[in-house]
């Protein structure tokens, strides 16, 4: 056990430092929000396939699917700096939750036909996992896929798809068995989002972003757009977003408390400045543990991935910490800065550029992936051995 | 970065886990508490003949090498089976110090062999912690003033007592049948050989050295009394879940009702969170790191966790865990006096911030 970083691995955080110098304007980085303007997209599609040019989309991905076969503590270091430099790398549902599924439980054709158009991000991909009628209950999902000719008929609607207006296809989950076969008669397809058949009508969220209702109204999908087997989909959504890369949530809030505690320095209230206030040192200390919990349960994760180690509890806790950091986490935040944190960002007098009243809309966005309630359900049950 | 603990560390886990669970069962436990003592001579031999007292301190003073997660795996097992020696106050703190300053090597060799018991009075009725709280007053010979919360001082060789002089603190020893001292037992909720001892000019022995040599081994005694709390309120989640799993109320094991399934999350998380902080800070010392802000970190997690899982196996527990009969309880009060000892969840927090702002 050593929590440093090697000569090696600093070096390579260097390299991925001066990328992100010579890559990113200065001050770039946002408030945590979904942007929808043009230019930020245009920027965001540019910087991405820079990313894409070095290999690093694909980073510890096998060489034959467009990697460079890099160790998983790579991707990670690469993905702290990402997050805290706030880099548009986008696609994530790309390279991370359909190549995740991919690597995970693709066949080797398939994985030579999907991965490398990930890499060199030429592929937009969507999900397409949640209805109206199946939220935390997923296995519940009820948009068909009929064999038809050679290929497959889709119908039915899902629902919150998060960049489906900016995507090219769609990581499909529907059901191919029968009604109430649940986890055991799902399959997963690439679906054209562009093919006839599919609407998408916008949902708007509280981060300031667009999603989607996505229609489909049989819409013709090729037989081998299927991905993994028929009726075996449901494993590939448990492993979806693990195989391959690393995710570093938790430097949002490093990059967030930096910034605040800057902005505590050198703001006065009662005569001194408010670092010096002994309930605000406290709110600091709590925001910054709520980084290092998340901090050390991703590197013991790792770690444990790496040592092909059982991780403990199942892997079931360090999601719902993480998820009920985030709206604490911005709680402390707005508390940090009083009356003045309702203002948004670009009004007068808007405290740490309105990142407070941003962040706070924004938190709320944690039930992606499953709620934290379900979430302790799985760590009661699968975690903790409790009956369910 | 490597985050896992390699199979060294866990194959001492496990021998420290099976010694402890044949030497310290919980009826062993209870009946040591009722004798006053708190620990069994016979076992702390045991220990010293298997080295455990010369642990953590280099070969060339007479130790067995290994560090402070080496040491972590010993005190979560500690914790796990509420084994209680004055094995933190003499082998880790005493012994630290005079290995830092390099005097009494006739004492060390005792600490070194269990022989002897030598233990530190830091607390004072202020209820600071250190260094603020040390008031009680050093002359350049002489000691005046009072401690309270010092341990084991019925069995101890040698008090090690922090003072204050014009110099600042003034580490010094002190032989508990001095004159001039007085000693009386302080009942407190753990059940513990507490004492309160009040110097009227006691003549006392000093240690070089001082704050700047307490300090570092206090952080590490605060990061091993953190695995002590991770042990003990790992083995509340675990006796929390068994009777979730097995106790039945409107026909269901109460453990399948999301309400209880949250009781025992909370202990998981508060716990693990403990666990991981430790072994950073655990490891980071053993590296030469001053990890200041990771010592606090790991023991204001620790103090919380202590709470937590108190608080929550009650619940789990309910009635039943009110009656002395039930186990709970032991673990319940000792949590509140390591919760306490060596800065509690409050002090850290500051501290940790302190480090954290530090510019």
């Amino acid at each position: 056990m050593d929590p440093r970083f090697t000569p090696a691995q600093d070096e390579w955080r260097a390299e991925v430092r001066a990328f992100l110098d010579a890559e990113l304007p200065a001050r770039w980085e946002r408030n945590s929000e979904f942007y929808e303007d043009e230019e930020f997209w245009k920027f965001a599609f540019a910087f991405t396939r820079k990313v894409s040019e070095r290999g690093w989309v694909g980073l510890t991905w096998p060489t034959e699917y467009g990697g460079l076969a890099r160790p998983v503590i790579d991707r990670l270091i690469m993905a702290e700096e990402f997050t805290y430099r706030d880099a548009p790398l986008v696609n994530s549902l790309g390279w991370g939750l359909a190549a995740g599924a991919l690597l995970a439980g693709g066949t080797e054709e398939q994985k030579l036909r999907f991965l490398p158009p990930i890499a060199r991000s030429e592929v937009f991909w969507a999900e397409g996992f949640t209805e109206p009628g199946a939220g935390s209950d997923l296995a519940s999902l009820t948009t068909r896929a009929e064999r038809h000719g050679d290929g497959w008929l889709v119908n039915g609607q899902k629902t919150f798809t998060t960049w489906g207006s900016h995507a090219d296809v769609m990581f499909l989950a529907a059901r191919t068995g029968p009604v109430g076969s649940r986890h055991r008669g799902i399959s997963i397809f690439c679906l054209d989002l562009r093919a006839a058949g599919v609407t998408l009508t916008p949902l708007y969220n509280l981060g300031g972003g667009r999603q989607n209702h996505t229609f489909f109204d049989n819409v013709e999908v090729p037989g081998d757009a299927l991905i993994g087997e028929v009726d075996q989909g449901w494993n590939l959504i448990m492993n979806a977003f693990y195989g391959g890369s690393a995710y570093a949530p938790y430097m949002e809030h490093q990059r967030m408390l930096d910034k605040l505690v800057a902005w505590c320095r050198t703001t006065i209230r009662h005569g001194r400045p408010l670092i010096d206030d002994p309930i605000t040192r406290d709110r600091l200390a709590e925001m910054a543990l709520i980084v290092e919990a998340d901090r050390l349960l991703t590197y013991r994760s790792l770690g444990d991935m790496r040592a092909g180690r059982q991780q403990p509890y199942a892997g079931a806790l360090g999601v719902v910490v993480q998820k009920e950091g985030m709206p604490r986490f911005a709680e402390l935040t707005n508390l940090i800065v009083g009356p003045l944190g309702q203002l948004s960002e670009g009004a007068p007098f808007a405290p740490v550029d309105g990142g407070p009243e941003a962040w706070y809309r924004q938190a709320f966005r944690n039930h992606a992936g499953g709620t934290s309630q379900v979430k302790r359900m799985v760590l009661a049950t699968r975690g903790l051995g409790l009956p369910r | 970065m490597d985050f896992t603990l390699d199979d060294d560390r866990l194959a001492l886990r496990k021998v420290v886990a099976d010694f402890f669970a044949e030497k310290s069962p919980l009826p062993v436990v209870r009946r040591l508490e009722d004798e006053g003592t708190g620990y069994d001579a016979a076992t702390w031999r045991a220990m010293a003949r298997l080295e455990w007292t010369r642990l953590g301190h280099a070969e060339s003073i007479g130790g067995v090498g290994g560090g402070v997660l080496d040491l972590a795996m010993l005190y979560q097992e500690m914790g796990r089976s509420l084994y209680a020696s004055p094995h933190l106050e003499s082998v880790v703190v005493a012994g630290g110090v005079l290995v830092a300053t390099g005097g009494h090597p006739a004492l060390l060799a005792g600490i070194l062999d269990g022989t002897s018991v030598v233990v530190p009075a830091l607390m004072e009725p202020s209820g600071t912690y250190p260094p603020e709280g040390i008031e009680l007053a050093w002359d350049g010979a002489r000691l005046t003033g009072t401690k309270v919360l010092v341990p084991y001082v019925d069995n101890a060789t040698r008090l090690l007592v922090a003072s204050r002089g014009t110099e600042g603190v003034v580490l010094a020893l002190v032989d508990p049948t001095a004159s001039g001292l007085t000693v009386e037992r302080s009942p407190n909720i753990a059940g513990a050989p507490l004492f309160t001892l009040r110097f009227d000019g006691v003549s006392a022995d000093r240690v070089d050295g001082g704050w700047a040599v307490l300090a570092p081994v206090l952080d590490r005694a605060t990061v091993l009394r953190s695995a002590q709390i991770v042990g003990a309120a790992e083995r509340l989640l675990d006796l929390s879940v068994a009777y979730a799993q097995t106790r039945s109320q409107f026909g269901k094991a109460i453990g399948s009702y999301q309400a209880v399934q949250y009781l025992c999350t909370d202990i998981a998380i508060a716990t693990h969170l403990a666990s991981l902080a430790t072994l950073r800070a655990a490891a980071l010392l053993d590296l030469g790191e001053p990890a200041v802000q990771e010592v606090s970190e790991a023991k204001a997690r620790a103090s919380a966790a202590a709470r937590v899982a108190a608080e929550k196996a009650h619940e789990v527990h309910a009635g039943f865990a009110f009656m002395m009969e039930a186990d709970i309880q032991l673990f319940t009060r000792r949590l509140r006096h390591w919760e306490l000892d060596l800065g509690d969840e409050d002090h850290h927090r500051a501290r940790f911030a302190e480090a954290l702002l530090a510019s």
